[in-house]
């Protein structure tokens, strides 16, 4: 089946290290819940303001998830230390996005899909595939992999922290945008096409994507 | 826009309680619980936990459980079945194994790490028109489930398999110790002794199809929500739960009255069995039978929503609601938890799965007539 969505808004960050300008103080100002959040979830949070979200439903991705809470929890094993209550709260593939929910009082339904490199057409699938409902949603991918050591495991992909939202709707009217205009090297594979359809917006004209589901 | 039906016309399952259906089914009828105590498996600590007993590996239990559902079904093979994966761990113990053995993080594999592990390792036996995988911690296989019902009940496909699939890990059991929720014994959900869950691990496979067969049960429908209140507590009322049901309710145009049994998320932790028992009070109050059957399989969280949606169709298959293990002092009155082995007539039936995030996930299944 092919659904067209129609791109209403798009927000992408992306940083070889660590992205600066989250606006974190701003958009989260407890600094007890501040220092709670993954770099996952302070993106996420960036990007739902800067795409205008309120409540909409979300399918959201990542192909590695939480790699932080992940390796500072092995280490606690391997070093036979306690693990941290926080740090395995916050190692779900869903975290950044629960994050998201809690601070936006958002109670509508959130899925979290981790397809490895497919993760970004998926989550466009399954946008599309929610989108016939009839409402707006929210589409995000994000990748965090700025941890220690990483260069022990990584050989292919430069900029370690990327995220990119999306908020669509279904349309019937005619595509003009393609999926596939690979223009980002060096990204995470996981995330290329929602970056593709970010890249080629433009807040002029209407933007429409194919998607075959 | 028009709805197809959508059945679960095959299952297979493996999990502590049992490596097939019908023995995970009879232990549950009599009790019998596949939880353990095992000694110094985390630390110096010893929780209880449910290790799936078998000669063979992990992964060829996940194969040979593929083959069977294939060999059971009418289809030839999967070139036009999506395969929809929930898994809230993916390759952790793989890495976990590695790491620790080795401390070098050259010797990790990224594609036996991720959640994309199990379609990575999957695709090298089968072949599927097309996959995608969930991750949403405790509701991973529940949210897989529910998109399976939304791709065939839409038209899109007419067979999705589903997978729901977690290995324990020192990851998971360390993580939930840390947190205090781990008990030393079978878990008692909803007793006032309760105290805690066991991590368990689990492997359950479902076809489902627009075509019926026989012994088909029908998925009647899907009910998500998102708690926004905490990542690891529910509300005290249990409101994301509520939501999940109702909407449930709402996509089946079902109401309380229909349903017969709710197989509960119940975990045996204070938290989240206080918050369940409110929440299905308010809408059911005590029309309805409840019970959890952790206490004889564990919870298997990203698989635990695919395991009791099988299990909920061998209730709807036998037309046996399963009695509440463990229970001996009932701390919630006002919902009826089911203190024997009930054979009645069943019609439809609610398993409900919650998650960390507050991701909450309740499916209706409905007998066949």
């Amino acid at each position: 089946m092919k659904i067209n969505l129609e791109i209403l808004d798009v927000a992408f960050v992306m940083d070889k290290k660590e992205i600066q300008e989250l606006k974190t103080k701003e958009l989260i100002p407890k600094m007890v819940t501040r220092r709670r959040l993954t770099r996952a979830a302070k993106i996420a949070i960036y990007l739902a303001n800067e795409v205008d979200y309120s409540d909409e439903r979300i399918v959201f991705g990542s192909s590695f998830g939480e790699l932080l809470a992940t390796q500072t929890i092995l280490n606690s094993i391997s070093e036979e230390e306690k693990i941290s209550p926080t740090h395995f709260q916050n190692s779900v593939y869903n975290t950044a996005i629960s994050y998201l929910s809690i601070l936006s009082n958002n109670t509508n339904e959130i899925v979290t899909i981790s397809s490895g490199d497919n993760t970004s057409l998926n989550i466009l699938k399954a946008g599309a595939v929610k989108a016939l409902d009839g409402d707006e949603l929210l589409l995000m991918g994000i990748e965090t992999l700025n941890i220690p050591f990483i260069e022990d495991i990584n050989s292919c992909i430069d900029y370690l922290e990327c995220g990119v939202a999306l908020r669509v709707k279904m349309t019937c009217e005619l595509a003009n945008m393609k999926l596939y205009d690979t223009n980002r090297l060096h990204i995470p594979k996981s995330l290329v096409e929602l970056f593709n359809i970010a890249d080629n917006y433009t807040a002029e004209n209407k933007n429409i994507v194919e998607i075959n589901v | 826009m028009k709805k197809n039906k959508v059945y679960v016309t095959q299952s297979a399952s493996i999990s502590a309680a049992g490596l097939d259906n019908n023995t995970l089914f009879q232990n549950i009828l009599d009790s019998y619980s596949g939880i353990q105590q095992k000694e110094n498996y985390f630390q110096d600590l010893s929780p209880a936990i449910g290790l799936i007993q078998s000669n063979n590996t992990f992964y060829e239990n996940l194969y040979l459980q593929i083959q069977e559902v294939i060999d059971k079904s009418n289809l030839e093979n999967f070139s036009e079945t999506i395969l929809i994966i929930g898994s809230s761990v993916g390759g952790m113990n793989h890495t976990e194994n590695l790491f620790l053995q080795t401390k070098d993080y050259t010797k990790i594999e990224p594609n036996l790490h991720n959640i994309n592990a199990i379609f990575y390792l999957i695709e090298k036996k089968f072949s599927f028109q097309d996959c995608i995988s969930f991750s949403t911690a405790c509701t991973s296989s529940g949210n897989a489930i529910g998109y399976a019902y939304e791709l065939l009940s839409k038209g899109i496909y007419k067979n999705a398999l589903v997978v729901g699939i977690d290995q324990i890990s020192q990851t998971t059991v360390g993580g939930f110790l840390s947190l205090g929720v781990l008990s030393s014994n079978p878990c008692k959900p909803f007793d006032t002794k309760r105290d805690g869950m066991n991590v368990a691990e689990a492997i359950a496979t479902l076809l489902l199809q627009t075509e019926s067969n026989e012994k088909c049960v029908e998925v009647c429908g899907v009910g998500y929500s998102s708690d926004a209140y905490h990542m690891t507590h529910p509300h005290p009322n249990g409101l994301g739960a509520q939501k999940s049901m109702n909407n449930a309710l709402k996509s089946t145009g079902l109401g309380a009255k229909d349903i017969q049994y709710i197989n509960a998320h119940g975990t045996g932790t204070q938290a989240n069995d206080e918050a369940e028992a409110n929440a299905i009070a308010s809408i059911f109050g005590a029309d309805v039978y409840v019970s959890s059957t952790k206490s004889i399989t564990g919870h298997t969280l990203g698989a635990a929503s695919a395991l009791e949606a099988v299990i909920c169709s061998l209730i709807l298959e036998k037309q046996i609601i399963p009695q509440s293990t463990a229970l001996e002092t009932q701390e919630n009155e006002n919902i009826t938890l089911s203190k024997d082995n009930i054979q009645t007539k069943i019609k439809y039936v609610m398993s409900n799965s919650f998650a960390f995030g507050g991701n909450n996930c309740s499916l209706i299944l409905g007998a066949v007539v």
